[in-house]
């Protein structure tokens, strides 16, 4: 059984604590190791050595959701400005509603 | 929610016709258009995928082909990262994860073919930690799945992840609940499936993909008194207070998404109701 990362947005922040997630977003501020993503709402993240993110760009992170729903980041990638955010929320959406075909066990 | 609207639109955007694009012809044959749930033998089609329906799928038994949602895969296709690589002297192993699942790829050198792709260096490469779509079959090997890609290509438009990971959820509940409502059929292919699950399909599909203008024209045509021949737009226009010209280009909408049809001119119509 291989690990899955499934992709979320801010309000499911909550729901996911602890685990591994994947998220779109666009970079809002950067904050030394600090920085904000805007994905359907502000999500905090803690960056590592490796990544490096740009203003305003889109960036898709894959991190683990802290305690306080901070996001540990474990790769970045960038994403440039062409996204379209609407599809990406889309996606969220349908990873959750039809979640069988996108993450956790049978069904 | 906002995003509804995506089934009728994203069929249209360019991320549809950039699938094409990149490789070889047998990927006109994309799935939205194959006609039926009920496949016969031999029949290939091309099936948009997550990582997850791979590792999920079914094996009737040894050497059948592999189910998903009860329908036999042939060829798919799926996006997802190069968490890593390795090359060979006659092939190239790969593991990608697209966020569901990780899964070995294969891709065999072909040496005909010293495709004009790899010497381009604007192009983006396939190195670890990119994005990718890959087309091939799903194989089993000493109880361990992997897929033999025909394709393996570098995604250069990132929207292209949204897509697919959408196009392959349009397929999946295609299998499992059906072809869309069927007032819309013909319209949307893909439109009642973003609906809220209680409503899905029917009506509701089809209102929400059209801009409010149309949705007001169309409202009125579907409840204003008329005789079999609809509605002129004329009067259409009179009635809910609208620009001519901006009703003219609301019932140009509605009539390309079937919603309505001209009965004794071009400027009347009449709702289609099935």
């Amino acid at each position: 059984m291989t690990e899955s990362t499934p992709r979320i947005t801010a309000q499911f922040l909550e729901s996911f604590t602890h685990q591994t997630v994947r998220i779109l977003g666009k970079v809002v501020q950067i904050r030394g190791e600090q920085a904000t993503v805007d994905a359907g709402g502000e999500i905090n993240v803690i960056l590592n050595r490796d990544s490096h993110l740009v203003p305003n760009h889109a960036v898709e992170i894959i991190g683990k959701v802290q305690n306080d729903l901070t996001v540990r980041v474990l790769t970045s990638t960038d994403f440039g400005t062409g996204i379209d955010f609407a599809a990406s929320e889309a996606v969220v959406d349908a990873t959750h509603r039809y979640k069988e075909i996108f993450y956790g066990g049978d069904d | 929610m906002e995003y509804s609207g995506y089934g009728g639109g994203y069929s249209t955007t360019s991320y549809g016709a950039q699938g094409g694009s990149g490789g070889g012809g047998f990927m006109n044959q994309g799935s939205q258009s194959s006609p039926s749930a009920n496949r016969s033998h031999g029949n290939d089609t091309l099936r948009p995928v997550t990582i997850k329906q791979l590792l999920d799928a079914q094996q009737p038994h040894p050497d059948a082909e592999f189910k998903i949602d009860g329908a036999e895969i042939t060829q798919l296709t799926f996006v997802g990262q190069i968490r890593s690589l390795s090359s060979q002297a006659t092939h190239t192993n790969y593991t990608f994860d697209d966020g569901t699942g990780t899964i070995e790829v294969k891709k065999w050198i072909d040496a005909d073919a010293i495709n004009d792709m790899d010497t381009d260096d604007s192009k983006p490469k396939l190195v670890a930690n990119t994005y990718a779509r890959v087309w091939g079959r799903l194989k089993a090997f000493n109880n361990r799945r992997n897929v033999t890609a025909h394709v393996v290509r570098p995604i250069t438009d990132y929207n292209e992840i949204s897509y697919h990971l959408l196009e392959a959820t349009v397929v999946h509940l295609h299998f499992t609940r059906g072809p869309p409502g069927t007032g819309v059929a013909t319209t949307t292919n893909n439109g009642g499936y973003t609906e809220q699950q209680n409503n899905y399909g029917g009506q509701q599909g089809l209102l929400t993909s059209m801009s409010p203008a149309a949705r007001k024209v169309y409202e009125c045509i579907r409840t204003s008194e008329q005789s079999h021949t609809g509605l002129h737009c004329q009067y259409i226009a009179s009635r809910i207070g609208m620009e001519l010209s901006e009703v003219g280009r609301a019932g140009f909408e509605l009539l390309e998404m079937g919603a309505i049809y001209t009965t004794v001119d071009d400027e009347t119509w009449a709702p289609l109701d099935i």
